[in-house]
């Protein structure tokens, strides 16, 4: 009886969840303390936990890097990645001119534009973005084509008896409210694939700054493993972050007319 | 003489795979001004496909269509029409949903406000303004399509089937509030039902089609005085007549099946 109680006590405000977190922690720590005992094999939390000490100037500023990659080829891939898809999804031409061009280009895994980005963008920003924006677009472009593709035909026709018919205000008022619950989950998955880009082309030296360049090109080759973790817990959190941050703006409140229907 | 819709000799076809096929047939029909009229037949006797082409949502292959001395040539704000399926903007609250087609004819803010308040009234869902479509019911939902239909000022009000998603109930409300607005706005209706309880019940004039091709049977005037009761003898006796009109139809299909 008293032990229930305390689980009830526990239950919903996130009491369980924090004794799981440190649990996890504290097991990690005893097995790199008193099983591994090899710091570079596998670095304690602790360790890590100094390693943030120690590098408290400059993660700063690798975030920032790699969110300015990010930025701009997810920027680039939404803004591109919408438009085409729109015109693909709702223009018939439009899908069979772009069609082939997209199915032979959309396969090729995004790191084997490095060499190309490099080429093209030198070591830069831009090389890295272009990465990301290769990894951001597909996802992009498929969902705004396939929301384009799905509209309603009974919406087109009331739209039409109320006097909107020409194409460019179907698709203002029309298609697009009605693709954006679609486009949204394009961006979300392209900002998936897009950090796992920004990550792996600042690893082959697109950039010389960064959170994946600090990672693989100063720490590893250094073996500092405990800063290595460290800043692999970054880049999840970051990912994390971005990713609520995303649902919070633009799921809660621009689509908030969805609900009820999906939730 | 003066004909609020005039339609002469209207046929379509369809092309298929298995080549064309006639869904109407020479059809011919006037409609007065102010008049409720109701087009009854059997399933896939093209009445949908009459209404749609009155909407000017799809084109005839022959005949013409004439509203206000004018041919229909397209869709156009001056027919409303209320569809089977919901058709309300999901992305939209039920004020902006009736709002739609004032701003597509650029009224300004403060009086498309205005209008659509007026017609939300209209059809009883005051304090519902701000509501998005998942949140009404059915019923809730064919009132907020009739306000955005009637919020354009159309010169006639087309509905295919509009209550025939809900619940009998909800419908047999739906019909008097209809009638209720009907009444209020003086519009020229034409009402497509499956439904002959529904015909019978609200309309002026009753047009019983045929199975495919679909031509008109026959036109009843519907002479029974309002406020009509369901259950009254004069309606059970149309009722009648109107249930044998539309069996032997079917009993037609079967034969030429």
């Amino acid at each position: 009886m008293k032990k229930s109680k305390l689980l009830q006590s526990l239950n919903g405000r996130g009491a369980i969840e924090a004794i799981s977190l440190c649990g996890a922690i504290i097991i990690w720590e005893i097995v790199a303390d008193f099983i591994i005992r090899n710091p570079i094999k596998l670095p304690s939390p602790y360790a890590i936990f100094l390693s943030y000490l120690k590098l408290w100037e400059i993660i700063p500023v690798d975030i920032c890097t790699s969110l300015l990659h990010f930025g701009i080829g997810l920027g680039a891939g939404a803004a591109v990645g919408v438009v085409v898809g729109m015109l693909m999804g709702w223009f018939r031409a439009a899908d069979r001119v772009f069609d082939p061009v997209v199915e032979i280009l959309r396969p090729i895994p995004p790191l084997a534009w490095v060499p190309f980005a490099i080429l093209w963008g030198g070591l830069s920003h831009y090389a890295a973005g272009f990465i990301v924006f290769i990894g951001a677009f597909f996802p992009i472009l498929i969902n705004t084509y396939t929301g384009f593709r799905e509209v309603d035909k009974t919406y087109i026709d009331a739209a039409k008896v109320l006097g909107c018919k020409e194409e460019r205000k179907l698709i203002k008022s029309v298609a697009f409210p009605f693709s954006l619950p679609y486009i949204a989950t394009g961006i979300r998955i392209g900002m998936g694939v897009g950090w796992m880009c920004v990550v792996a082309a600042e690893m082959f030296g697109v950039s010389k700054n960064g959170l994946g360049f600090r990672l693989f090109q100063v720490f590893w080759p250094l073996h500092m493993m405990d800063k290595l973790v460290a800043y692999m817990i970054i880049l999840g959190l970051v990912a994390l972050l971005l990713d609520r941050l995303f649902r919070h703006f633009v799921e809660d409140r621009l689509l908030k007319w969805k609900k009820g229907m999906v939730k | 003489m003066n004909h609020k819709l005039e339609i002469r000799n209207l046929s379509k076809t369809f092309s298929t795979e298995e080549g064309e096929m006639m869904a109407l047939e020479n059809i011919s029909l006037e409609v007065k001004p102010a008049e409720f009229l109701c087009i009854i037949g059997p399933s896939g006797c093209g009445k949908t496909t009459l209404l749609r082409m009155v909407a000017g949502l799809d084109h005839p292959s022959s005949g013409e269509i004439i509203l206000d001395g004018k041919e229909v040539k397209g869709p156009s704000p001056d027919r409303g029409m209320v569809f089977q399926e919901f058709s309300l903007f999901p992305w939209r609250t039920v004020l902006k949903n009736v709002e739609f087609g004032l701003e597509i004819k650029k009224v300004g803010n403060k009086a498309r406000r205005e209008i659509a308040e007026r017609y939300i009234e209209l059809v009883g869902l005051r304090g519902f303004e701000n509501c998005y479509p998942y949140e009404l019911s059915g019923g809730m939902k064919q009132r907020v399509a009739i306000a955005r239909a009637l919020a354009t000022e159309p010169s006639i009000l087309l509905m295919d089937e509009p209550f025939g998603s809900v619940d009998a109930q909800t419908r047999n409300i739906l019909q008097e509030e209809l009638l209720r607005i009907w009444k209020r706005t003086k519009k020229t209706i034409l009402f497509v039902t499956h439904s002959v309880d529904e015909a019978v019940y609200l309309s002026d004039r009753v047009v019983v089609m045929s199975v495919r091709p679909g031509c008109l049977v026959k036109c009843l005037d519907v002479n029974i005085p309002r406020p009509r009761k369901r259950t009254s003898m004069e309606a059970n006796e149309f009722r009648e007549k109107l249930l044998m009109l539309l069996s032997l139809e079917r009993s037609k299909a079967c034969i030429s099946v």
